[in-house]
């Protein structure tokens, strides 16, 4: 093995292997001889005499860094947040410079490479266009489904790339190129990787030095783009662009289109002139509830509402709303919430075929799939999540759709708890259908009531009945479950 | 970013009497090695289209506009004269029959076509009208290789301001050129640049040791 050594800004040296490297827009990759990092050299050469880039990336491995611990200079309050953080981004770990300058970052975990297919596939990066291009779709439909996911594992990703973006503006961090080249996806695990963190933006301080990727760059951005550099009316990339594109993402890949590629084509000559228009200061929501110009070009589409009403709102915000007023864009932090919620509405599809496995529940007296059309045909048990939001008024606060083996968190049960890093994962009682009926078994709580009064204590169940009530703790912030039974 | 819209790419190559043993061999390799390069790249995948037109003593288009994933390689022979004129007639033809125009009410228009050239010789042809007549009308991106020391990358300025000049015919120069002509419909189907209407397209950097950029 060809090895060089490199030398890091901190005096730290590090081996990579010196053979044809993988070639980036930007950069040369090596990795080290254990292969779990990789050392990147700028190709520009006069990258390293830039003291701005050097400045921005000493703040970004320093104290930005939500994947080093405070105590170690870092941003992160302590190391379970710091290790949740280096699961959802690619930090880099050190500045290289010599033999040239460059970083050194983490080499991406192995599932986000497929594992098997054609040549022209095995070992390829999971880049998004692979998901959510719809030639490259198809092929996967047929030839390796495996790769595709259920509905459950998009949600999953979503939510991380959302905690993900929340964590960088909550630190007043802008990603400003977020996109599906930036962004690894495993659906088949519900994983998913920021990359390409080096060029963030720090409002005021760094500005961006890419205007980001086609799809994903915001309508004002766009639209200023023939302005000078300079020029105050011009729109760079922030955390409002960033609102736009991570609203992009979620809508291209959970529905299978772009949310502004409509059958619209705007005045212009040239397919150039018209894009920058359609994407730009034309753009037009393809789903709009009042302009049906710009529908998508299939006759028959998943519509949003499909995802369930919250996530309907938020895309209803982001392209309708605030489409070409960025200061009202949904927050990263909306997507959490939103995702969050609408997970425990996810039911599964009894069409064993069926690509998405999961749909979100909604109570009607139909309820379908919407993405393979299957009626479901059954009871679903519906919980009601109340709280007591002040001495003796209980106000509804979630809602749980059952299915079998459901698990149920400390999220359902307190309504004070929030799904977040620190949060305890540990299952605390599952629902199961048990001959003809539905129950909650309880594992892990100590004041579980039945609607009679009586304590369940783990290893009992509680029968699921209609206008049942059960309170799931006695503690303070102890949500009440009411039960409605739907037949389909 | 429109998913409708496709990336038409054009490759005119020379195959004249000069190019015949390694070089023609070098180019089949290379024709090779950018399929295989694309199709690892999913939004080439998804966009780009790809034509072959070679020229010797005449010109014929030997791969019609192709999506990237039906796309046969094409059998090469190099004999013959080099009827440069008649390779940017049929390139014309070609382009104003294939190319889906953004005029167009039915379907949404292709990008602004991507033209990569590469010649090793001197025309054989008349070739000045037709090559001002493409200059002018802007119809592609056109990129123009001069391939080794018989070739004259001043003729080629007059096709296009895009011309590359390669040091020589060597497997090794060819196998350059082929990269980055692969790395540039990458770019050009990512970048942000040709979003902007009349911007020249943002190029990547030719491998220093096989190519230069003609200014």
């Amino acid at each position: 093995m060809n090895t060089e050594k490199a030398t890091l800004k901190d005096g730290r040296t590090i081996e990579f292997v010196h053979d044809q490297p993988r070639s980036g827009t930007m950069k040369e990759v090596y990795f080290t001889p254990d292969r779990k990092s990789v050392v990147c050299f700028y190709k520009d050469p006069c990258a390293g005499s830039d003291a701005n880039r050097l400045q921005r990336l000493q703040m970004i491995l320093g104290a930005y860094n939500p994947t080093l611990p405070q105590s170690h200079g870092g941003a992160a309050q302590n190391d379970i947040e710091a290790d949740y953080y280096r699961k959802l981004f690619c930090w880099p770990t050190g500045i290289v410079v010599q033999p040239r300058f460059g970083l050194v970052t983490p080499a991406y975990p192995s599932n986000f490479f497929f594992p098997t297919g054609p040549v022209w596939l095995k070992g390829e990066e999971k880049n998004g266009m692979w998901f959510i291009g719809p030639k490259n779709r198809k092929w996967f439909e047929k030839n390796q489904p495996s790769e595709l996911g259920s509905l459950i594992q998009h949600f999953s990703l979503c939510l991380q790339i959302a905690r993900a973006v929340a964590r960088l503006h909550n630190a007043g961090l802008a990603h400003s190129d977020l996109s599906h080249n930036n962004v690894l996806i495993d659906p088949s695990k519900g994983m998913s990787i920021i990359i390409d963190i080096d060029s963030l933006v720090v409002e005021g301080l760094f500005p961006p030095d890419v205007l980001g990727t086609k799809g994903y760059i915001a309508p004002e951005v766009l639209s200023t783009i023939q302005l000078d550099l300079k020029d105050p009316k011009r729109k760079n990339p922030n955390a409002r662009t960033d609102q736009h594109a991570l609203a992009a993402f979620f809508y291209w890949y959970l529905l299978g289109r772009h949310p502004l590629d409509g059958r619209r084509i705007p005045p212009g000559n040239t397919a150039e002139e018209q894009d920058l228009l359609a994407f730009g200061s034309q753009a037009i929501f393809c789903e709009h509830p009042s302009d049906s110009s710009n529908r998508p070009e299939e006759k028959q589409y998943v519509p949003c509402s499909a995802l369930g009403p919250l996530l309907y709102d938020l895309f209803i915000r982001a392209f309708v709303k605030s489409l070409h007023s960025p200061s009202d864009r949904p927050t990263a932090l909306e997507w959490v919430r939103g995702f969050v919620k609408t997970w425990d509405l996810l039911i599964p599809c009894s069409n064993s075929s069926c690509l998405h496995k999961w749909f979100v529940f909604h109570n009607s007296t139909d309820i379908r799939c919407p993405f393979c059309g299957t009626r479901f045909k059954g009871t679903i048990p519906f919980l009601k999540l109340r709280a007591e939001s002040r001495p003796g008024q209980w106000a509804m606060d979630g809602q749980l759709a059952v299915y079998n083996q459901l698990p149920i968190f400390k999220w359902h049960i307190y309504s004070r708890v929030f799904p977040s890093p620190e949060t305890d994962r540990t299952r605390q009682a599952y629902c199961v259908f048990h001959e003809g009926k539905w129950f909650l078994v309880n594992e892990k709580l100590t004041s579980l009531t039945s609607p009679g009064g009586n304590r369940v204590p783990p290893g009992q169940a509680v029968e699921l009945k209609d206008g049942a009530q059960i309170r799931f703790s006695q503690e303070h912030n102890g949500r009440i479950a009411e039960v409605q039974m739907i037949r389909s | 970013m429109s998913m409708g819209r496709r990336l038409p790419v054009y490759l005119l190559l020379d195959t004249s009497g000069s190019m015949s043993g390694e070089p023609i061999e070098a180019v089949r390799q290379g024709i090779k090695a950018l399929l295989s390069d694309l199709m690892s790249e999913p939004t080439a995948r998804e966009t780009v289209y790809l034509s072959v037109i070679t020229f010797s003593s005449s010109a014929q288009q030997i791969v019609p506009l192709t999506e990237l994933m039906s796309f046969q390689e094409p059998s090469l022979d190099a004999n013959g004269s080099t009827a440069f004129g008649d390779a940017l007639k049929v390139l014309e033809q070609c382009m104003d029959r294939e190319v889906v125009k953004a005029t167009s009410t039915t379907q949404k228009g292709d990008w602004k076509p991507l033209v990569f050239i590469m010649t090793d010789g001197q025309p054989t042809d008349s070739w000045e009208s037709v090559a001002d007549h493409i200059k002018q009308k802007k119809l592609g991106n056109v990129i123009a290789c001069a391939a080794g020391p018989g070739a004259d990358e001043n003729m080629l300025k007059k096709v296009t301001e895009l011309v590359v000049k390669l040091n020589s015919l060597q497997p090794e120069a060819l196998k350059a050129f082929f990269k980055w002509v692969s790395d540039s419909i990458k770019t050009t189907s990512q970048s942000v640049a040709q979003v902007a209407a009349d911007t020249p397209i943002g190029l990547p950097k030719p491998d220093p040791n096989n190519m230069i950029i003609v200014l």
